[in-house]
């Protein structure tokens, strides 16, 4: 399943390549999971772009779907977790599901994996157990009743079947890459590597880019092979202000920045200008933040 | 050592439920959870817990970290990968000995709601989502479910949204009607007491109250009927000195289940 380079050889891509792949309408995964390992750059440059009534599939996550769904970029949001742990919940998301401006398709994680394997597989559905939640009655298009071959055993869950989810596009984050798109991980992968397996393009950004030989010689970082991969974006400190494993830590004080913003009527839109708007490009986005506040977040 | 925080009692009193042999996976936004399965583990008893996101077992760390910490990795025994701890930790039934879980809403049989207060189209409140609830609550041969609140908006008659199924309508209907395995909820603590459940309705019943908590408080600030077997209730027995020393030192050095509660 090789995929074709963007130019010549290499998979080196830019800001411009992933917004030009994501068109108004898109369904765009984000990898990642929670506070870590959110490909921030590529998504503040759909903000940027203005992309519109996109469809987000959310693996668990904070500011990555907080700031899509804050700046008006999402129409429907495929929700597993959405929340920032330990600095509390996801504002931007509270207020558009509250307002009810925003169309919510609900999973839990197994529907979500459900989903991708299946589009991974190249399956029609993949089978889960019908745990008697609610979520078969809001979202009776991915939870459909499965009939069976033979009658479930007796004491056996009732199944479901969820069908395939194929994100158009899938933004990751991983730590480093070479020039042809092989991706590296110095920490967990999550379920990246899924996501990468399930949608149709992808696009990786990294905090630095290394030479072949170099990542030949830990080929079990190497996560994401580039047959998986469509174009890799150099985007130092690219995952900030979530945190990139192996590299450094969520950085706290610009989060609680975020939160504090977002919580404030219009204070989003002071935030986006300050971090989005007026930093086009990965290098503006460090000058912007201050280099020393991003070394501090090295361990 | 004396006063502790809410989340600090939730800790002890979870770690004292946590049997020898256990293996658990705790809730991602909670950290009274992974608290609990560490303390449990340095006052001796041999438990073993997942930080499901990483795929980490028994990361040994003095503060409590996000499930995601990479700090979490290197003080692991193990590191699953991510089709084993999706296959054995969402698809199959009894993997966990036991789970423990927070929520936005708690009804009468434990059935737990994180995802929307009032309707699910146009919510008064909106939570972060189901995540792995659904099948921990199902699967799981035992959960506990720990609250840092305990109001009428909290244990409700009916959660709004129903992520984890718990006794379902009461009884055995969970295996009945729903063809779960046994298990459900054994444990609610909150601010004000210890809850579990009654072995023939699978209510929830009081077990104890915490200090200064009275049983006319604790009906006040639920909205259902409660089981009361013994009135007045038992104490819950204070957290001691060493447990809030072996917490304060070597669970939670940070200081972070001290920093709300």
């Amino acid at each position: 399943m090789g995929r074709s380079p963007i130019s010549g050889g290499s998979k080196e891509a830019t800001l411009d390549d992933v917004v030009a792949a994501v068109p108004d309408g898109a369904t765009v995964a984000v990898g990642g999971f929670g506070l870590y390992n959110a490909p921030m750059a590529l998504v503040r440059a759909l903000v940027r772009a203005g992309r519109r009534d996109l469809t987000l599939v959310a693996t668990p996550g904070s500011l990555a779907p907080d700031l899509l769904i804050g700046t008006g970029r999402v129409a429907t949001v495929c929700c597993v977790h959405i929340d920032f742990g330990p600095l509390g919940s996801a504002p931007s998301f509270r207020r558009a599901a509250e307002s009810g401006g925003l169309r919510i398709v609900e999973f839990d994680m197994l529907g979500l994996v459900a989903g991708l394997r299946a589009a991974a597989m190249s399956l029609p559905w993949f089978p889960i157990p019908d745990l008697g939640t609610d979520l078969p009655r809001v979202n009776a298009d991915w939870y459909r009743p499965l009939v069976t071959p033979a009658a479930p055993a007796p004491g056996a869950a009732r199944l479901l079947a969820v069908p395939p989810l194929a994100p158009d596009v899938v933004l990751l984050h991983a730590q480093q890459a070479d020039y042809g798109g092989n991706c590296q991980y110095l920490g967990a992968s999550f379920l990246d590597v899924l996501l990468a397996q399930a949608g149709k393009t992808v696009f990786v950004s990294v905090d630095r880019m290394i030479d072949y030989d170099a990542l030949r010689r830990a080929p079990e970082r190497t996560r994401l092979p580039e047959f998986l991969v469509d174009g890799v974006v150099h985007a130092p400190y690219g995952a900030h202000p979530t945190g990139s494993h192996g590299v450094y830590e969520w950085d706290e004080s610009h989060l609680g920045y975020y939160l504090e913003a977002a919580r404030a009527p219009g204070g989003l839109e002071h935030y986006v200008k300050m971090f989005v708007t007026t930093a086009p490009t990965p290098e503006a986005y460090v000058d912007v933040v201050g280099r020393q506040a991003l070394r501090d977040l090295h361990r | 050592v004396r006063g502790h925080s809410v989340e600090e009692l939730l800790a002890v009193v979870l770690a004292r439920h946590l049997r020898d042999g256990e293996l658990g996976v705790v809730d991602p936004v909670s950290p009274v959870g992974a608290a609990a399965c560490v303390l449990a583990q340095r006052r001796g008893r041999w438990v073993s817990w997942l930080a499901e996101p990483l795929g980490a077992l028994d990361s040994r760390t003095d503060r409590v970290l996000d499930l995601a910490d990479e700090r979490l990795i290197g003080t692991a025994t193990a590191m699953l990968d991510l089709g084993p701890t999706l296959d054995v930790g969402l698809w199959r039934r009894d993997f966990f000995d036991f789970a423990i879980l927070d929520a936005l809403q708690v009804d009468r049989f434990g059935n737990l709601n994180t995802v929307c207060v009032g309707p699910h189209a146009t919510p008064a409140r909106r939570g972060p989502g189901v995540l792995g609830v659904s099948a921990h609550a199902a699967h799981a041969r035992r959960f506990m479910i720990a609250l840092t609140r305990h109001d009428r908006e909290t244990l409700v008659e009916r959660v709004d949204f129903c992520a984890g199924v718990g006794h379902h309508r009461g009884g055995r209907t969970r295996e009945t009607e729903l063809g779960l395995p046994p298990g459900g909820p054994d444990l609610v603590v909150t601010p004000l007491g210890c809850f579990d459940f009654h072995p023939e309705s699978r209510a929830m019943r009081v077990a104890s109250l915490h200090d200064d908590v009275t049983l006319d408080a604790v009906r006040a600030a639920t909205a259902f009927d409660l089981v009361v077997d013994r009135d007045p209730p038992p104490p819950t027995e204070p957290p001691s000195d060493e447990e809030l020393r072996v917490l304060r030192l070597s669970v939670d050095a940070g200081g972070r289940l001290r920093r709300t509660g």
